[in-house]
């Protein structure tokens, strides 16, 4: 089963290309799950995106690829190796925001 | 050799490949009444394609035999029921040799009184139109799966569900499937319903292929050790026949291949009968799938009214607007027939705008509506946006339509 903890939407990609797409959020960070139909049902895979909130009670987010996490959109073949990432990488962004709200701020 | 140990059919282990002590997946499974597996058993999520979702669905339905024709995207489903076969909750399946002989030979298993199965899309469907719409005359509960794909030239295997508005006339029993969850669940509500006495109908639950049956989603099932109950074909409008001693003549109504009054009034009479059957299969599937729509933001100016893959990603638009503090209703369309014209007219007599996005050329969820409709609210329906040839439909794009429309009905 697809990890469930700080899942705050589960949606059709609203691209319109069918699939679904999971929307991870842990403070101003998060990540964009979706998996998409592929012509051969063993390609189906899920692509990975670390995301910015741009509103506190929205779910609208930028793509975000200038973390350490993930410069790029990430695949995962599997549920397994899904959810192994994200039991890391939720941990990493929570600190990422706790960080930059201690930098100092620009006027 | 002996036959499998409480098999209905001839079907051996050693035929099976299978051990000696092999028992068929089915015979394992209780019984279970079928509002208590739509309500009562308890359901686990997994996460599946439409394929996926509807071979566990075929496993939960008691089916006696599957016929099919393999064609994009429905082959992945028939694959799986292939599966479902030889682990024995299918008990007879076989590929037909093409969809016309797909759907004669299907509709002479139902005849024979067993749950009847079958499969298609597009392009197959059309093939199959002229045994399809002599089914409901013939009082056979079938049950047809439809992964709805493009028909026309130039070929192309993409999702667009045109095929559908060739159906809705014939006095089949019609479900559109939002999701994978609808693919697991309508297939199962439409057995029950069609094979009610006062209904005896076939029924076809279509999806739009590839962005459903290609694509994984939430799917909650119930436990696999439970099926539904078998079909009684003595319990039904028009009693199951012997097809190994038939009748000298097939047709059920020799007179009606007179030309003369009596059989034109026979068949009218006839016709008559099959359409108020469609319309009393009605309360069947209230009871089975909690109504025939499904009705978010009760009372909103704005109405969204759509069926299939069309009402996920107007969910999504009610979502987005919702966030933007603007409310939109949507009204989800299970039933295409019957067609629940009170229930959305229930849903849209306060609306000022109704739009109506849709995965086809023709509109034909548009026209329905407005037929249904007309004189009757005063709202004003608009088509769109309007996608088909296996295009698209971002959420966005109904979200501009919408603003369009805002702009033009003030």
């Amino acid at each position: 089963m697809i990890k469930q903890d700080n899942l705050i939407l589960t949606r059709s990609d609203p691209s319109g290309q069918g699939g679904t797409q999971l929307i991870y959020r842990l403070k101003s960070y998060g990540l964009a799950a979706v998996s998409r139909p592929q012509e051969e049902i063993s390609m189906i895979h899920w692509e990975v995106d670390i995301v910015k909130f741009s509103n506190e009670n929205k779910a609208s987010f930028e793509i975000c690829h200038t973390t350490e996490l993930a410069n790029k959109t990430l695949k995962f073949y599997s549920d397994k190796s899904l959810n192994e990432f994200l039991e890391k990488a939720f941990p990493y962004l929570e600190e990422l925001d706790s960080l930059e709200k201690m930098l100092p701020q620009e006027p | 050799m002996a036959n499998v140990v409480g098999a209905a059919v001839c079907r051996t282990a050693a035929d099976e490949g299978k051990p000696a002590d092999w028992v068929p997946g089915g015979e394992r499974q209780k019984v279970v009444d079928p509002m208590k597996m739509f309500h009562e058993l308890p359901r686990e999520m997994q996460f599946i394609t439409g394929s996926e979702a509807a071979r566990e669905s075929m496993r939960r339905a008691n089916i006696d035999i599957a016929i099919a024709y393999p064609i994009t995207p429905q082959s992945e489903s028939m694959q799986q029921a292939g599966y479902l076969y030889d682990e024995g909750y299918i008990k007879e399946y076989y590929r037909a040799e093409e969809e016309i002989g797909t759907f004669s030979a299907i509709s002479g298993a139902s005849r024979a009184g067993v749950r009847s199965l079958t499969a298609t899309s597009g392009p197959g469907l059309m093939r199959g139109m002229e045994a399809i719409s002599s089914w409901p005359g013939a009082r056979t509960p079938i049950i047809m799966l439809n992964m709805c794909r493009v028909i026309n030239t130039p070929l192309a295997i993409q999702p667009d569900n045109i095929e559908m508005s060739f159906m809705l006339n014939t006095g089949i029993l019609m479900l559109h499937a939002e999701n994978q969850q609808d693919f697991y669940d309508f297939p199962l509500a439409a057995i029950c319903a069609s094979e009610q006495v006062d209904v005896t109908l076939p029924a076809v639950v279509s999806v739009d292929g590839f962005f459903c049956t290609h694509a994984r989603g939430p799917v909650m099932i119930t436990p696999e050790e439970y099926k539904l109950p078998p079909r009684d074909g003595w319990r039904s409008a028009v009693p199951a026949m012997d097809n190994e001693n038939p009748p000298a003549r097939i047709s059920r109504d020799a007179p009606i291949q007179k030309s003369n009054f009596i059989s034109y009034h026979m068949h009218s009479s006839w016709q008559q009968e099959v359409f108020a059957a469609v319309q009393r299969s009605a309360k069947y599937f209230h009871a089975y799938l909690g109504g025939l729509v499904e009705v978010v933001n009760p009372g909103a100016e704005d109405f969204i009214v759509a069926s299939g893959c069309a009402v996920s990603q107007a969910r999504e638009a009610v979502r987005q607007e919702g966030e933007a503090g603007r409310k939109v209703g949507l009204v989800k369309i299970k039933t295409i027939r019957p067609f629940p014209t009170e229930d959305i007219y229930e849903a849209l007599k306060g609306a000022k705008r109704i739009l109506v996005p849709e995965f086809n050329q023709a509109g034909w969820l548009h026209k329905e509506l407005c037929s249904v409709l007309y004189g009757r609210t005063k709202g004003v329906i608009k088509d769109g946006p309007r996608v088909y040839g296996g295009m698209t439909m971002p959420t966005e794009m109904i979200l501009e339509t919408l603003a369009e429309f805002r702009k033009e009905v003030k």
